[in-house]
């Protein structure tokens, strides 16, 4: 009976608010637009207490029963009482309670803005180090695709910095030479003949650009050619992705408000 | 009435009934939404109904899904725990109920295999929501026994915060699956690197098409887009999910053939061999 009216619940103000979307009837409208997400957020609000309540629960028997690595949770237990102490009890400055979250000179904002914010901050600075090791990894030339993640990674990279705009022309055709020589380097048996071709190519290339007046081509400004990477394959590539998102999306949310799709009340 | 004409005719009379009745009943500017959602929910409907009666589906193999039973197995064996990230939004956002659909699917097997669960949460009331589905997983698996009530627990709502605790659990107990599922924002490297130092298996999926490249790079195995909300569908195995699956598939291809017929059809207009515009099909309150 406890499950059914939870599935009942889940339809009807799944309908509701679909309808909603599209009805022409203002309290409904109101319900859907703020009523139900105000709702929403009181009960969000109280869950608030549930979450610290378990929190000090489970800190709490891992210091008492002294579980592995129960130290940490001597760490996380102090930490709450201190910011539990300075939001409701002492105040560390003239203005009154409530007020002094947001005073400069009272105890909780120094903590805030002295421990709670440069920590977060670490933790953001640690993301430009896991890039630089996920970018290795992906940019490591395994196979074709990834050869050709290099190669654009190369163009945005150099694309988006300034020294992008100096790069001449002759040196963005010397480059895709050298690109098209990487990728069908496996043609040729000889590498003598792989160097000679190549060199050659380096010298007669940039002339024959020259005499054709082929050189104001954008292809040969990186800048604009990795606005182009930008604006035309990794568009085309995320909005793929994105139309497929929407669909699931809405397949997804109709399993749900038909009561099909169930596994989130454990069936 | 025939099953064909039942799912033809009756999204067409309700596409005429929004656009043709005199009466202000309908919100203006929602139009395309509106055919787009009826056609969408029709056709997954016709092909649940398919499903239902008999008609055998074709299920593309998926790597990540097919690897998340591997992953507890490898965990049982290793004696080390499953953790599984549920994201870091609360329920109003799609991705974390998806998320949650597939903890249900992965609360059961770790059930089955009596692996040791782990699943730190964010936000409080998801962690409710996860508390439930999982109660609920183990209850079904015939082992209620195994359900701890610190399985799921509450760290911090802080998005940083979060991402520092996660690894901290990482670090101390070494899980040998790692399971990131839900909606993530930055923190969602900082977590799949971590996962990849220790060498734990990591199956990740997400809406957040910004954070899909992160977890490619990171995870062993990753849900794409629409296959993170099918994923769920998937694991259940039932037809009339499996059949809903099949009719997001052919919408697919449907927006496919539009999008060839709106490209041929704009080049077209483009270079003056016709006049007829088909962009102004696409803006809303174009038909009223």
């Amino acid at each position: 009976m406890k499950r059914q009216i939870a599935y009942f619940l889940v339809i009807f103000i799944g309908f509701l608010t679909l309808i909603g979307h599209f009805i022409n009837y203002p309290p409904l409208n109101d319900f859907i637009d703020n009523d139900a997400t105000q709702w929403f957020d009181i009960i969000s609000g109280f869950a608030a207490f549930l979450g610290v309540i378990n929190l000090l629960q489970l800190h709490l028997n891992k210091v008492a029963n002294k579980r592995k690595h129960y130290q940490y949770s001597i760490i996380t237990l102090f930490g709450f009482i201190i910011m539990i102490i300075f939001g409701f009890i002492y105040n560390g400055s003239n203005v009154p309670m409530g007020p002094h979250l947001k005073e400069q000179g009272s105890a909780f904002y120094w903590m805030f803005q002295n421990i709670y914010l440069p920590l977060g901050a670490t933790m953001f600075a640690l993301l430009a180090f896991f890039v630089a090791s996920a970018s290795y990894r992906a940019f490591k030339i395994r196979n074709f695709e990834a050869t050709l993640l290099l190669v654009s990674g190369i163009f945005l990279m150099l694309g988006r910095v300034p020294v992008g705009q100096l790069i001449p022309w002759w040196l963005s055709l010397e480059i895709y030479i050298c690109l098209i020589f990487a990728i069908t380097a496996g043609l040729f048996t000889n590498k003598k003949t792989l160097f000679y071709t190549l060199l050659i190519s380096m010298i007669i290339f940039p002339f024959i650009i020259l005499q054709l007046n082929l050189y104001q081509l954008a292809v040969f400004k990186i800048p604009d050619l990795q606005e182009w990477i930008m604006d035309v394959p990794a568009t085309a590539g995320s909005r793929a992705i994105m139309i497929g998102i929407a669909l699931g999306t809405i397949a997804q949310s109709y399993r749900i408000i038909t009561g099909r799709e169930r596994s989130i009340l454990g069936d | 009435m025939k099953k064909s004409i039942k799912y033809t005719l009756l999204p067409s009379l309700m596409i005429l009934f929004y656009f043709f009745i005199p009466l202000p009943i309908f919100l203006v500017g929602n139009e395309t939404t509106f055919v787009c959602v009826i056609l969408l929910c029709f056709v997954v409907e016709y092909f649940i109904e398919s499903a239902k009666s008999g008609e055998p589906i074709y299920m593309r193999p998926i790597a990540a899904i097919k690897a998340m039973e591997e992953a507890v197995g490898r965990a049982t064996e290793m004696g080390t725990p499953v953790l599984y990230v549920p994201g870091i939004s609360s329920l109003d956002q799609i991705d974390t109920i998806s998320g949650l659909t597939i903890l249900g699917h992965v609360a059961g097997m770790t059930a089955e295999y009596e692996a040791n669960l782990h699943v730190p949460v964010c936000v409080p009331i998801v962690m409710e929501t996860a508390k439930e589905t999982c109660k609920e997983s183990y209850l079904k698996k015939g082992r209620p026994d195994l359900y701890r009530n610190d399985m799921v627990h509450y760290v911090t709502d802080d998005q940083f915060a979060y991402a520092a605790g996660v690894n901290g659990i990482m670090l101390r107990e070494k899980p040998a699956a790692v399971f990131f599922q839900g909606k993530f924002y930055a923190e969602s490297l900082i977590l799949a690197e971590t996962g990849n130092s220790i060498g734990a298996i990591q199956i990740a999926g997400t809406g957040s098409s910004s954070q899909i490249p992160f977890f490619v790079t990171a995870c062993d195995y990753t849900l794409i887009g629409e296959e993170f909300y099918a994923a769920s569908a998937y694991l259940s195995g039932s037809p009339e999910m499996l059949g809903s699956i099949k009719g997001q598939d052919y919408v697919k291809v449907g927006c496919m053939i539009a999008i060839v017929i709106v490209f041929i059809s704009s080049m077209l207009n483009g270079y003056g061999i016709i006049d007829f515009n088909i962009e102004t099909l696409f803006r809303t309150n174009v038909v009223k």
